[in-house]
């Protein structure tokens, strides 16, 4: 590996101060994403500004009806926080499905939602509960959030601080995992919460999407059996060893299905 | 780029405090291991897929390849080596040891790791906590089954002293743990990778990005020039012998550097050599390619321009058997057509060692399978006699077939020789799946017929086996399919072909089986179809067929006594029965279908109608009993199952033998560990040794054949009589060469001394929404002749059962595509279901205490008893494998 700056700031202001001061520099948090790319010299930033020494990142509360949940805060944590296990356990339940023990015990929700990698769990949950994106600098809806496979809305030297969960009445998840990563192969994500119904879907496309016509089955009538007939259009979908296009929307309606039962 | 000046990084590792002079963003498991000189954190991909890096950071697992060393800044690390200090990770270790748990042990630090972690927070975990805590670290010997028996386990271990060793005598057919166990467990044992000299210089190949290219350098010398660090770029000109290696004498057709003209993705062009840092500088080299078509179908290269002279229909090998009449016989038949894909080892430790000129010979320390055919390449490509080259095994983390060819070891020679400087390699993970041999793709049509009564009539073959671009262990599969493919049953006539074809992709080589386990999917097939047409159960059917004692085979061979098939579907029966009631009495389950699936497999122990000897020597002396063994143990017992053979022939306790293992200075040739051979051949070869050895200490003092031995310090005890050791050196000698006879062109001839045989049943659920497969029990009955070490036999049936999983529904390397261990799946551990394991024993007369080899056997019969499952839960017969679920579905619904 070749030899850059590296800083470890004690605060968000810090952070955002060298982040702007150099437009090269990468913000690291879990480091799971970003030390294989340099490895591969997918990614030559001038500086690493390590995210890992700032507590006020760190954290999981509840205000009213909504979960905060700091943008460092790792899965292991979101999985097992007894806050999000009663007020979301379909986030809960996600969380404890990503990766293994080892990416949850050092993967971040923030790492993860920022870098937008379209196997990625969170997106789903994100965008079907309606979720609100905390940065430095403004507030941004997840519909805003999510800009395609690996793009975000963040400006390069924007640190995501928070993301912000309306509690749902009910909310489900499933998904078939890639055996080897347990990145998503295709995700559902259901909710029926302050932002209506909702049906998100992730690993299946080039980033996260809401499935209208399931959104629009399940108003009329919250049921797995509402949803079978949906028929995802695999135009468009990710295409690859592990599964083909038609596999994957197929996979949709399944996923849908199991996610309306896992929501209960 | 700008120097830039990073302060030490302050850390506790192991309870010590330690501060690490390095830029922060190094990955902590280069700071353990190359700035704090911890080598038992292993590195098996650098990407955060095989975990064997795993540590504690503050108590919590992380992977060590993905965490920079400044988030570690101030935490407190444990490692493999701060176990033994540790009461939950020594019991841990003690557990580990007495269930075999550890076999190659490269991935042992890892799973010890999670392991210590689960126990911490849970002190009784069930299986599935074991499998989510341990999940992440991937093992590629052991099936994770004793592994986690060994974690549920520990906590019986804390106060618990080790087993006494069994009494002189007693050692075949104990449970003894593994003699070379501790060193895998503390983080000492040394492998490829582990211990360089410090004035190493470090080689890097440049490999063809190219699947067929020719290609011309520019100026390397002003590219070396140019390049502070950088030593030397060698080329073929640089080889001082042949520029050749291969597996067959006459078929050195792979190149050390390729000269112009490249036929795969991998051959290397040329080697860099230098410090590490400017090694892994490749940007600027001086190269022009011009970009050939490839061969990439192996159908296609029949018909298609040939990759080398000698072999102009791109027939590298072709192997027949015939036996009785041509025509298809029979009241019933089937018949059908199956594919295979590449299969990867994917062996955890990547390949690495290095080489150094010590005057005028060359030492290569690496890991291997072969030393001795390592030792032959590499005098060969120095153009020295064997007597100056010397092969040192370092431990291997798993080989599975793939480090029986050379790799990295001529290179490294070379570049020793010339430059009289040690050379160091290491492959990362992508060179290393890139480069190295795989599993033959087969494209398979096979029919066979049956009378009304379900006895088989005929049986045809037809196998092309893609063998890639160069021949490595090609003519191996052709010669041995063709005897296996109908199955161990009584077939009276068979036609049977298989063609190993050469295309411009990797080699493929020897992988655990050589091309059986591919035959075996279609011939169990084609039975499932066979029994159901004549109205069979389908292991009545199998029972009914099976080879029996003093049987014909189709190359004309008469089986001896140790043929014990009929006792494995015997074993199996009840299991059988149970399981499909229980399919059976299931009701509606949605999406849910149950499958019983059944198979069988024979295989031949050794080469196959070659000579494959083996020689063993142990001396007695003043300084004790040392046991000079050439058989390299790639983790699956070798060292210790050898010792057990060795000391009850001998008549003394295992623990009275010392060891020098594998190198080609100090042993005598034990041959290579491949084709299941080391327990048989090699067994058969310690006993020998033993057997003269004890006969000559039974000489000198007098003793009758039942006297018994006692080793005390420099005198070795004979009933009553001492004999005193001082000046005296006493060697026992033992050679064993199964004796076999050459195969004609027909197939004609003895293939092999003896076989293995099994039967294997897998139970599983079928998603028909999903297409997915969840294994739910393998039931594996199989005749071992004489288990020596049943926790090491098991472990091997376990191992092989794995393998047979990720064969049957997860692996496919796909050159370029493939080439890392996320996009490549091997089975993690909750992907293989509880495995039952029964040891049948029907002695071979020619093997030592009875015992035959069991490594290639485990695997052969999983793939086609899951495809059976399959069947039955669906009615679908898959035609390609793996069965990923997307090809599932599509069948399903085709």
């Amino acid at each position: 590996m070749y030899d850059f700056a590296y800083h470890k700031p004690t605060s968000i202001a810090d952070a955002v101060k060298i982040l702007a001061a150099d437009p090269d520099a990468k913000p690291v948090s879990g480091g799971h994403t970003l030390l294989p790319a340099l490895k591969h010299r997918l990614n030559q930033p001038s500086a690493l500004v390590d995210l890992s020494g700032i507590a006020e990142l760190r954290g999981i509360k509840r205000e009213g009806d909504t979960i905060i949940i700091g943008a460092m805060t790792r899965h292991g944590e979101v999985a097992t926080s007894d806050i999000i296990k009663s007020a979301i356990p379909a986030l809960a339940h996600m969380a404890s499905t990503i990766g293994d023990t080892q990416v949850r015990n050092r993967g971040t929700m923030g790492g993860s939602l920022a870098n937008n990698d379209p196997a990625a769990d969170y997106p789903a949950a994100a965008m079907a509960l309606g979720a609100k994106f905390q940065t430095d600098r403004r507030t941004l809806a997840a519909e805003d959030f999510f800009q395609g496979m690996f793009t975000t809305a963040l400006e390069p030297d924007e640190l995501l601080i928070a993301i912000h969960f309306p509690v749902p009445k009910k909310a489900g998840y499933a998904k078939l995992k890639n055996p080897a990563s347990r990145y998503s192969m295709c995700g559902v994500f259901v909710a029926d919460g302050a932002a209506g119904i909702r049906v998100a879907v992730n690993g299946a496309g080039p980033g996260v999407f809401r499935q209208e016509a399931a959104e629009a089955a399940l108003s009329a009538n919250w049921s797995p059996e509402a949803v079978a007939g949906v028929k995802q259009d695999p135009d468009g979908l990710n295409s690859d060893i592990h599964g083909s296009a038609e596999y994957r929307a197929h996979l949709v309606t399944v996923m849908t299905k199991r996610a309306v039962l896992d929501a209960g | 780029m700008t120097a830039v000046v990073h302060p030490p990084v302050s850390l506790t590792v192991n309870g010590i405090g330690a501060l690490v002079l390095a830029p922060p963003q190094t990955r902590l498991s280069e700071a353990l291991r190359h700035h704090l000189g911890l080598t038992g954190t292993k590195v098996g991909c650098d990407a955060g897929d095989c975990g064997a890096c795993t540590v504690l950071l503050d108590g919590a697992q992380a992977c060590a390849c993905l965490v920079p060393l400044g988030q570690a800044e101030g935490s407190e690390v444990m490692t493999v080596e701060g176990l033994a200090a540790d009461p939950l990770g020594a019991a841990l270790q003690r557990a580990f040891h007495h269930h075999g748990a550890a076999q190659c042990g490269i991935c042992t630090p890892g799973m010890l790791m999670a392991a210590r972690e689960l126990l911490a927070r849970e002190p009784t975990p069930d299986a599935a906590m074991v499998e989510a805590a341990l999940g992440g670290v991937l093992c590629r010997c052991t099936g994770y089954l004793k592994i986690i028996e060994a974690v549920r386990d520990a906590p019986r271990f804390r106060d618990m002293r080790a087993a006494p060793p069994p009494e002189p005598g007693a050692a075949v057919g104990a449970r003894l743990p593994r003699l070379d166990g501790r060193e895998k467990l503390d983080g000492t044992e040394r492998y490829g990778a582990d211990a360089f000299p410090v004035d190493t210089l470090w080689l890097r190949a440049v490999r063809s990005p190219h699947a067929h290219a020719r290609f011309t350098f520019g100026d390397l010398a002003a590219f070396q020039a140019a390049r502070p660090g950088l030593v030397a770029v060698l080329t073929a000109a640089d080889v001082p012998g042949e520029n050749g290696f291969g597996i067959y004498p006459d078929m050195k057709d792979q190149a050390v550097f390729a000269e112009g003209l490249v036929r795969y993705r991998g051959d290397v062009v040329c080697a860099l050599v230098g410090s590490r840092a400017a090694v892994a500088e490749l940007d600027g080299l001086p190269i022009t390619w011009e970009v050939l078509p490839p061969q990439t179908d192996p159908v296609a290269a029949l018909a298609g321009p040939p990759l080398h002279e000698r072999w102009p229909d791109n027939v590298l090998s072709e192997g027949r058997m015939v036996c009785g009449e041509a025509a298809l016989s029979g009241t019933h038949q089937a018949a059908g057509a199956w594919e295979t894909g590449f299969v990867e080892h994917a062996y955890i430790e990547p390949e690495a060692g290095f080489a150094r000129r010590v005057g005028d010979s060359i030492e290569v320390t690496a890991c291997t399978q072969a030393p001795g055919m390592d030792r032959d390449e590499v005098a060969r490509v120095l153009g020295l006699p064997l007597a100056q080259v010397r092969i040192i095994p370092s431990a291997c983390g798993g080989g599975f077939g793939g480090k029986l060819d050379v790799s990295l070891q001529p290179m490294i020679a070379v570049a020793a020789w010339r430059l009289n400087r040690p050379v160091a390699c290491v492959f990362p993970r992508g060179e290393s799946m890139a480069s190295s041999t795989k599993r033959h793709p087969a494209r398979i049509t096979a029919s066979a017929g049956c009378d009304a009564e379900g006895r088989l009539t005929a049986f045809h073959f037809d196998g092309i086996y893609e063998t890639g671009a160069y021949s490595s262990w090609g003519p191996t599969v052709a010669g041995r399919v063709p005897v296996h493919a109908m199955g161990p049953y009584r077939v009276p006539h068979v036609r049977a072909r298989a063609r190993a074809v050469l295309t411009n992709h990797p080699p493929a080589g020897a992988f655990r089986g050589f091309g059986v386990p591919q035959a075996a999917i279609a011939q169990e097939a084609l039975w499932d179809q066979l029994a159901d047409a004549a109205g069979l159960d389908r292991l009545e059917f199998r029972a009914r067929n099976a080879l029996r004692p003093g049987d014909t085979i189709a190359s004309g061979q008469v089986l001896g006594p140790s043929v014990g098939l009929v006792e494995c579907l015997d074993a199996l029966r009840p299991h059988w029965l149970a399981a499909r009631a229980e399919a059976a009495s299931l009701g509606d389950r949605g999406a849910l279908r149950r499958g019983v699936g059944i198979a069988c497999m024979w295989y031949g122990i050794g080469n196959t109608g070659m000579s494959n000897p083996s020689t063993m020597r142990i001396e007695l002396s003043a300084a004790g009993l040392l046991f000079r063994n050439g058989a390299v143990d790639i983790g699956q017992g070798s060292t210790t199952v050898l010792a057990q053979i060795a000391a009850d022939a001998l008549g003394l306790p295992v623990t009275d033998l010392r060891f020098v293992i594998g190198d080609t200075a100090l042993t005598p040739d034990a041959g290579k560990t491949s084709a299941s051979r080391q327990t048989f051949v090699s067994g058969r070869a310690a006993m020998e040794a033993a057997l003269d050895l004890r006969a000559k200490i039974l000489r000198l003092t007098n003793a009758g054949p039942e006297a018994r031995l006692r080793l005390d310090g420099a005198t070795l005890w004979a009933d009553a009589t001492a004999l005193d050791l001082r000046g005296l050196t006493l060697a026992g000698e033992g050679r064993f060469d199964p004796p076999t006879v050459a195969l004609d062109a027909d197939g004609q001839g003895v293939p092999y001394a003896c076989y293995g045989f099994a039967a294997q049943m897998a139970v599983l659920d079928v998603d028909t929404d999903l297409g997915t497969v969840h294994l739910r029990h393998i039931v594996a009955a199989h005749d071992v002749g004489r288990a020596v070490n049943p926790t090491l036999v098991e472990g091997q049936i376990h191992g092989g059962i794995a393998q047979g999983i990720g064969l049957a529904l997860m692996e496919e390397f796909l050159p370029g595509r493939t080439e890392n261990l996320h996009d490549y799946l091997i089975p993690s551990m909750g992907d293989v279901p509880p495995i039952t394991t029964i040891l049948i024993e029907t002695p071979e007369p020619l093997g030592p205490y009875g015992a035959k080899g069991v490594g290639e056997p485990a695997l052969v019969a999983t793939a086609p008893a899951i495809l059976s499952a399959i069947r039955d839960a669906t009615g679908v017969v898959i035609r390609r494998v793996p069965a990923l679920p997307h090809r599932v579905l599509a069948a399903l619904h085709g």
